[in-house]
């Protein structure tokens, strides 16, 4: 694609990007959406929508899908030179700390063997669908800026998130709802970043939509004693007074927008109350995402709205879930993590799979960084925790065209530093781009007179993921 | 190659020593035999240099520390802290050192009255053996009669440890220093002297005072309790200026400490009691295996000084710069490293770009060849980091031996051949503003302005023809819209059009501009420009309670039509300014609204992110600049230089923002902050307080005082400034800001400094002088308003005329670069900048040029043929009809309702308290991570960086929330309810004083056909509960629907 700077440079800068009206519904042709920036894809796309299952606060690497049998024999010992060596120099590296083996077990599953803590036991039974990437690292191990960094490319926080450059570049596959919705879990320790679903410099309505899982939408209950009857009415009214405005002043697709907005508004009222309407599904499927359990219930829910969202269009689902920093007591405050989401992304991939939509979706898992292979201070038993690791950590991708059942890249022998196959988040990023159609190095939006793309500082697409 | 060479012959020795048990003794045993024979010791330099494990001279080229070959012995290059940041400079010739001394450049590193690790260096393999012998010179620069008393005796050490210590000098107490100290006891209790310690228990003081501005010899030998690689370096003993005979006689002595066993990492770090003007100078750093090798600092020279060959081929011939040099560079390089905007960013065409003087990055210094950066590129082995690129043959060995010899004899350059070029640019923006004459008007019946006769001039060389006259009834709600951001009401409407006088026009602009409302309308694109907000930004942002009282000058200065330029010299230097009134401090909020990061691990970033806004957003919105690309390169497109970026930022580099004291004794000083700051807001706020009080970093302020910037060398002395409540505290230190210097960051990086850089503008847009006295952002201000200086009146005129119109005479407003759009009207730019200049930099003088034209009372109306010409109506042959801001759509609303309260100013408001103070939204607290939802719904920026044009999205979330949030939902019911206490139950007027209320203006009969049909629909199901009920529900439909048009949200 060759976007005409010049022309992006006058949308921006006279407003007539909203001609295009809004990201919300319209269909998936390419021929009939004239919002989305691309007139078609810069190649063939192997998913359709992503879900990000970002996982706040950081789990530990080693003690979710990079086993270390070395670390559980160094335990309590120094980390020996050879790799304390390596570990860049960056702050809380807890390299000056003794080891700490993971508390929990490995096993190999499925066809691939690949190996699954048993934090989850669920999802391991759809390991042959998942590509584990063992080799993520950047350098920054604070919370926030590590958001920043796992959803937006840099750590700055003021450029776009990767669900607004998809809905940017792709639209909504949907008719009714937002292109990208976001949906927060278990909201303790690190807030949620808002530039991880934010527009950044793009406009504003490329932003995530964040979503009450249980309420939806909002604004799209009627208030004032409004029945279904009136307010069609009252639109009525409004759009024939915006009309005949429109008429005395001759043609203007910027009002043309206004006015079509109102319709699509109120298609979207009346139906995105429906895909909360969980009392649809069965109550099989209600209680394969856990949704009859306490500990399961929200993040169970949102994974169901997710592959509601998806069958119904929506570009890009992220579904955050906190807590995961465990600076102390990691056993107790992992196993939390896990009962609170094994269940449920086991319950969507299989049930992604079981619908066909497994084929056309990529779903992604992983934290803002790993956690250390040390302890964290001097604490002892069960107390023992981990400190932040941005130096290596891991993350993994099924479905949407991920050849499943393979690893790329390797940590050290404790888990510390990529010895294998580097990968930086951005590479991440490149990925989930080319795997809906997109070239990240052509995707631009012109701001401040520069053609910006979505990976800044580099950032090259991991081919192996899908070969 | 070098290194890995030398490394195997050390390991071998090492290894052969150990097998021959001879590790112990081999270095005594030449010592003893060279005793008092200095000449021997150099005789013998072969075998000493053996010894030798690691040395660095220092020979690098000034200013920089990033060569990876300096030195030998070394795992890689050293590393640096980001805070107070070393660098070489020329060797220190005074002072005296009893044995000499042959390198010509020094470290010098500078205190920080507080720990710091500038300097670190990882050795090639790790030291297990027994003895480790360590020598370094030093002299200390100083203020003589420093106050020794202070209770931290931390000055200065060497240090050697496994692991690097980070930028704190982290370093567990066992490690192993050398260096100076206050004497805790004995005879030089309570004096400097030189140390060695191995923990606070294992700590032995010379009688080796410290004098300052001397130079010493200091030597160390760490010792092994046994020969097991994995005991402990127990023993330290200290030498200060020895003689090869004195290795028996140390003069301080440590041992049985608990150490290290291994040692990777070396470094030097300075203390508390070193002062930030301080510097320490350190030479011929040596690690060595025996007492010998550690002696003969000329093995550290030898390498350093030979002539540079290239694959041993060495020019020999002097070289001739325009035959020899000339011809090659104009042949192999000049393609891409010559011109004023060289594709990539290096100029090989000037020489004192090869001095690195426009990117800090050094690419050839005189006589150094060896540390080339030129050399570097043209020898790299790897065809991807070689130049010239893309597999083009690289220069034959004899071409690159030449330009090594060229380096190395001194770089003569050819002046006349290259010329150093002068700063200048034919780009329109930056000629001087000439007032150019006022078309002569053809169509006379319309032109009425001087704005009208520059537009009709090129209506007519474009074709086009203007609309007509708007009518009174759109002009009146025009103009109250466009100045006040409020609609008219019914009766200032009336009151306008019942005015039959031929100045009725005149005289409402005159009288709008004088309403107190206009500031608050007007004030609001500044604060747009001026990424304002009432919060830190970033992760944690927490709020910043009196931020607010800047917004509250920001529309006072528009009120009182304040001078343009004092506008300006105010927000950039009202600190400074004599004499001192708290107007102007609070002014500094404009610097004051960078962001600031409370979840930054480094001190170094968090400071540069808060300059670089300042820097980016002062460039951005005062010249019409888009500095930031600077920061890391030379500008691609303008001739703006990352060396003008620096020197930019060289006015500010002495100050930091923070929470600063008012005096005056009218100032307001509310203190019960709860009742303005949002809940969650300031709940979080209130523990982050909590936390801070207890950790002794903050104490709540009960004292009056403003969110600004501050000066450490030139604000008002009287201005005190209060701690702030961060996660991370932002650093003020004065001691160490009232010095510092702006350095050049090489390719942007904070961990790469180069060049410190004196305050400057851009070159190319005029000369520095050399002196800018001692209030500089001061003379800042005043260039900024100087006649000669080409953007800031146009940028300003352009923006007004872009807020009027919905678009600029130059298109991008805060980008008047090469890149930027051309002006339409070029004439009338310049035009209106120099009325605003002979105005006295009347901001209210521009408004009626424009406000009072034809130009600006035409009509909305489509014309086919004009529109075939100009499409976007840049020319403006019609009224360019825009969308109300948000802040203008939700006042419109409270104005029409009747419920906007108009007090002025004062303390925010918090959405919990929005329902009963329906102030102008401008008073909505203004959380930059949680702006109030009419403002994130309709396009407001969030403060983040200079917002010079909102977009203008449409999306079906608006009409969702026109339609269905509470607060909409509030406002139909109020306005239905204040239309049916003036109209009663008569459906028809209720209909007409709707209509007025919300549009200015009566229904036709189709709309008051439609309207009726509204209210009376329904009725046949208003049995239940009754017909009063459903009516006013009706009602309130109708005003809802209202509130809805594109009619209400449009400037007509």
């Amino acid at each position: 694609m060759v976007w005409d700077r010049r022309a992006m440079l006058h949308e921006s800068a006279l407003g007539f990007g909203s001609l295009a009206l809004t990201s919300m519904l319209l269909d998936d042709s390419f021929a009939r959406d004239s919002h989305r920036r691309l007139p078609q894809p810069h190649h063939a796309a192997t998913a359709r929508s992503v879900i990000f299952l970002f996982m706040s606060g950081a789990p530990g690497q080693t003690d979710t899908f990079d086993p270390k049998p070395m670390l559980s024999k160094l335990d309590g010992q120094r980390v020996p030179d050879s790799i304390a060596a390596t570990v860049p120099n960056i702050p809380r590296s807890g390299v000056e700390s003794k080891l700490f083996g993971s508390p929990f077990s490995f096993r190999s599953y499925g066809e691939s063997g690949i190996p699954v803590s048993s934090l989850f036991p669920h999802t391991a039974n759809m390991v042959d669908q998942m590509c584990v990437v063992r080799s993520l690292n950047h350098r920054v191990p604070v919370h926030g800026p590590g958001e920043c960094i796992a959803l937006t490319g840099t750590g700055v926080g003021d450029r776009p998130s990767m669900g607004a450059w998809m809905n940017y570049g792709l639209g909504s596959a949907g008719q009714n709802l937002p292109g990208f919705m976001v949906f927060l879990s278990n909201v303790t320790g690190p807030p949620p970043q808002l530039p991880g679903w934010g527009a950044g410099f793009l406009p504003a309505r490329y932003q995530g939509t964040l979503v009450d899982g249980n309420k939806g939408v909002p604004y799209t209950e009627m208030r004032g004693g409004y029945t279904e009857l009136n307010r069609r009415r009252q639109l009525d009214f409004i759009n024939e007074l915006n009309r005949r405005h429109l008429d005395r002043q001759g043609p203007d697709s910027e009002l043309e927008a206004r006015i079509d907005s109102y319709e699509l508004g109120y298609r979207m009222q009346a139906s995105a109350p429906e895909v909360f309407e969980l009392s649809q599904e069965s109550a099989q499927t209600r209680e394969m995402y856990g949704l009859d359990q306490k500990e399961t219930t929200e993040f169970g829910t949102h994974c169901l709205l997710a592959r509601r969202l998806v069958e119904r269009g929506v570009r890009c689902i992220q579904l955050r879930n906190g807590g995961w920093d465990a600076h102390s007591s990691l056993t107790s405050n992992h196993l939390k993590g896990g009962k609170q989401t094994d269940q449920p992304i086991a319950a969507l991939l299989r049930d992604l799979k079981q619908r066909g939509l497994l084929d056309t979706t990529l779903v992604v898992w992983g934290g803002e960084f790993g956690r250390t292979p040390t302890i964290e201070g001097s604490r002892t038993g069960m107390s023992r925790g981990r400190d932040h690791s941005p130096s290596g950590y891991t993350m993994w991708l099924a479905g949407g065209g991920v050849n499943g059942g393979q690893i790329i890249g390797a940590t050290d022998e404790l888990g510390y530093v990529p010895i294998e196959r580097p990968l930086t988040p951005a590479d991440m990023h490149a990925t989930l781009l080319h795997a809906l159609g997109i070239d990240q190095h052509r995707l631009a939006w012109n701001h401040n007179n520069r053609d910006e793309i979505p990976t800044v500082f580099g950032g090259e697409v991991i081919q192996e993921v899908f070969a | 190659m070098k290194s890995s060479r030398l490394n195997i012959r050390i390991s071998a020795i090492v290894r052969r020593c150990r097998r021959l048990g001879l590790l112990v003794t081999t270095g005594f045993a030449l010592s003893t035999t060279l005793a008092g024979e200095e000449k021997s010791a150099v005789s013998n330099a072969k075998s000493a240099n053996d010894d030798v494990v690691a040395l660095d001279a220092f020979d690098y080229p000034k200013g920089r520390l990033q060569n990876p070959d300096g030195g030998k012995g070394w795992k890689r290059p050293w590393q640096t802290s980001r805070f107070a940041v070393s660098e070489v400079v020329e060797a220190t010739e005074s002072g005296t050192t009893t044995l000499g001394s042959v390198s010509s450049r020094d470290l010098s590193i500078r205190g920080t009255g507080e720990r710091n690790n500038p300097l670190r260096r990882e050795l090639l393999k790790p030291l297990t053996q027994k003895e480790v012998f360590v020598r370094f010179d030093l002299h200390y620069h100083g203020d003589t009669d420093r106050d020794v008393s202070k209770v931290d005796p931390e000055f200065f050490v060497l240090w050697l440890d496994r692991l690097d210590g980070g930028d704190g000098s982290t370093h567990a107490s066992n490690v192993p220093n050398i260096g100076v100290h206050i004497a805790d006891r004995g005879p030089k209790k309570g004096r400097n002297v030189l140390m060695i310690r191995v923990g606070p228990a294992h700590t032995a003081w010379s009688k080796v005072e410290l004098e300052y501005n001397r130079t010493y010899r200091v030597v160390g030998r760490l010792t092994k309790s046994d020969d097991e690689a994995r005991a402990d370096y127990g023993q330290f003993d200290l030498w200060v200026d020895p003689k090869t005979s004195d290795w028996a006689s140390p003069d301080a002595t440590v041992s049985g400490a608990q150490s290290l066993s291994l040692i990777q990492w070396i470094g030097f770090s300075t203390g508390l009691k070193t002062e930030p003007t301080d510097r320490i100078h350190v030479r011929n750093l040596m690690l060595g295996n025996t007492w010998q090798s550690v002696f003969d600092e000329s093995t550290a020279l030898i390498a350093a000084r030979d002539k540079r060959g290239i694959n041993g081929i060495l020019w020999n011939k002097p070289v001739d710069f325009k035959r020899d040099v000339y011809p090659l560079l104009k042949m192999r390089c000049f393609d891409c490293h010559a011109g004023a905007n060289p594709d990539s960013g290096y100029r090989l065409d000037v020489h004192r770009e090869l001095l690195g003087y426009s990117t800090g990055d050094v690419l050839a210094e005189p006589g150094r060849s060896r540390e080339s950066r030129l050399i570097e590129v043209l020898t790299a082995e790897a065809e991807k980091d070689r130049m010239p690129p893309d597999g083009d043959d690289p220069l034959t060995d004899q071409q690159t031996a030449m330009l090594a010899a060229w380096i190395d004899q001194g770089m003569e350059w050819d002046d006349q051949l290259l010329p150093p070029p002068q700063r200048e640019s034919d780009h329109w923006a930056f000629q001087p503003i000439v007032r150019p004459g006022v078309p002569h008007a053809v169509d006379t019946t319309w032109v009425r302005t001087p704005v009208d006769a520059f537009i009709a001039k090129t209506h007519a060389e474009a074709g086009l023809t203007h609309a007509a006259v708007a009518s009174r009834a759109t002009l009146v709600r025009r103009l109250y819209l466009d100045l006040l951001g409020l609609p008219p009401t019914p009766g200032e409407v009336d009151a306008f059009l019942k005015d039959q006088s031929p100045k009725a026009w005149e005289n409402l602009v005159d009288r709008l501009l004088q309403s107190l409302h206009y500031g608050e309308r007007w004030g609001r694109y500044w604060l747009d420009l001026a990424r304002w907000a009432e919060s830190q930004g970033y992760q944690h942002d927490f709020v910043r309670p009196y931020a607010w009282r800047y917004r509250d000058f920001v529309i006072d200065s528009f009120n009182k039509d304040k001078p343009y330029d004092r506008f300006l010299r105010e927000q950039l230097a009202g600190d400074e300014l004599q004499p001192y009134a708290d107007e102007n401090l609070i002014a500094t909020g404009f610097l004051g609204a960078a962001r600031i990061s409370g979840n930054q691990e480094d001190d170094a970033v968090q400071r540069n992110d808060v300059l670089v806004d300042i820097v980016n957003a002062t460039g951005s919105v005062m010249l019409g600049l888009t500095l930031e690309c600077a920061q890391c390169h030379n500008h691609k497109f303008d001739p703006v230089s990352q060396r003008d970026y620096y020197r930019l930022q060289a006015f500010f580099v002495r100050g930091q923002l923070g929470n600063l004291s008012l005096r005056e004794s009218d100032v307001e000083n509310p203190t019960d902050i709860e009742r303005w700051i949002p809940k969650p807001a300031f709940a979080y706020y209130s523990k982050e307080v909590e936390s801070l009080v207890k950790k002794k970093l903050y104490s709540p302020i009960d004292k009056p005082h403003t969110w600004g910037y501050l000066s450490a060398a030139s604000s008002d002395a009287g201005i005190e400034r209060y701690p702030v409540v961060n996660r991370k505290p932002i650093k003020w230190q004065p001691s160490a800001l009232k010095d510092a210097e702006a350095r050049m960051l090489i390719r942007g990086d904070v961990g790469s400094p180069g060049p410190s850089v004196g305050a400057g503008w851009p070159e190319v847009l005029g000369i520095t002088p050399s002196s800018l006295g001692e209030n500089p952002r001061t003379r800042l201000a005043a260039w900024m308003a100087d006649p000669e200086n080409p953007l800031v009146a146009r940028v300003w005129v352009n923006r007004l005329w872009q807020y009027h119109f919905g678009g600029g005479i130059v298109a991008t407003a805060s980008d008047f670069g090469v890149a930027g759009a051309e002006p339409t009207h070029p004439q009338l730019l310049d035009w209106l900048a120099t009325e605003l200049m002979q105005s006295g930099w009347s901001t209210k003088h521009i408004h009626r040029q424009i406000v009072l034209s034809s130009t600006y009372r035409q009509q909305r109306r489509y014309n086919k043929s004009n529109s075939e010409i100009d499409p976007n109506n840049r020319l403006l042959w019609n009224w360019p009809r825009r969308r109300l801001e948000a802040e203008a759509i939700r006042d419109s609303v409270l104005v029409a309702t009747g419920e906007l309260d108009r007090t002025l100013g004062g303390v925010s408001i918090p959405p919990e308290r929005e329902a009963q103070n329906l102030r102008r939204t401008i008073y909505l607290f203004q959380q930059r991570s949680s702006m109030p939802s009419v403002m994130e719904m309709f396009d407001a920026p969030e403060g983040i960086a200079s917002c010079s044009r909102r977009s203008v999205s449409t999306v079906a979330l608006q009409p969702l929330f026109m339609l269905n949030s509470q607060f909409m939902t509030d406002r139909a019911t109020a306005l239905a309810k204040s239309v049916k206490e003036a109209a009663g139950d008569d459906s028809g007027k209720q209909i007409e004083i709707a209509f007025e209320r919300t549009l200015s203006r009566s229904p036709d009969n189709r709309e008051r056909e439609l309207a009726t049909k509204i209210l009376q629909s329904d009725s046949q199901n208003a049995a239940h509960s009754g017909e009063g009920a459903h009516a006013d529900s009706r009602l309130m439909q109708l005003c809802h629907a209202l509130l809805n048009l594109n009619e209400f949200v449009y400037i007509p």
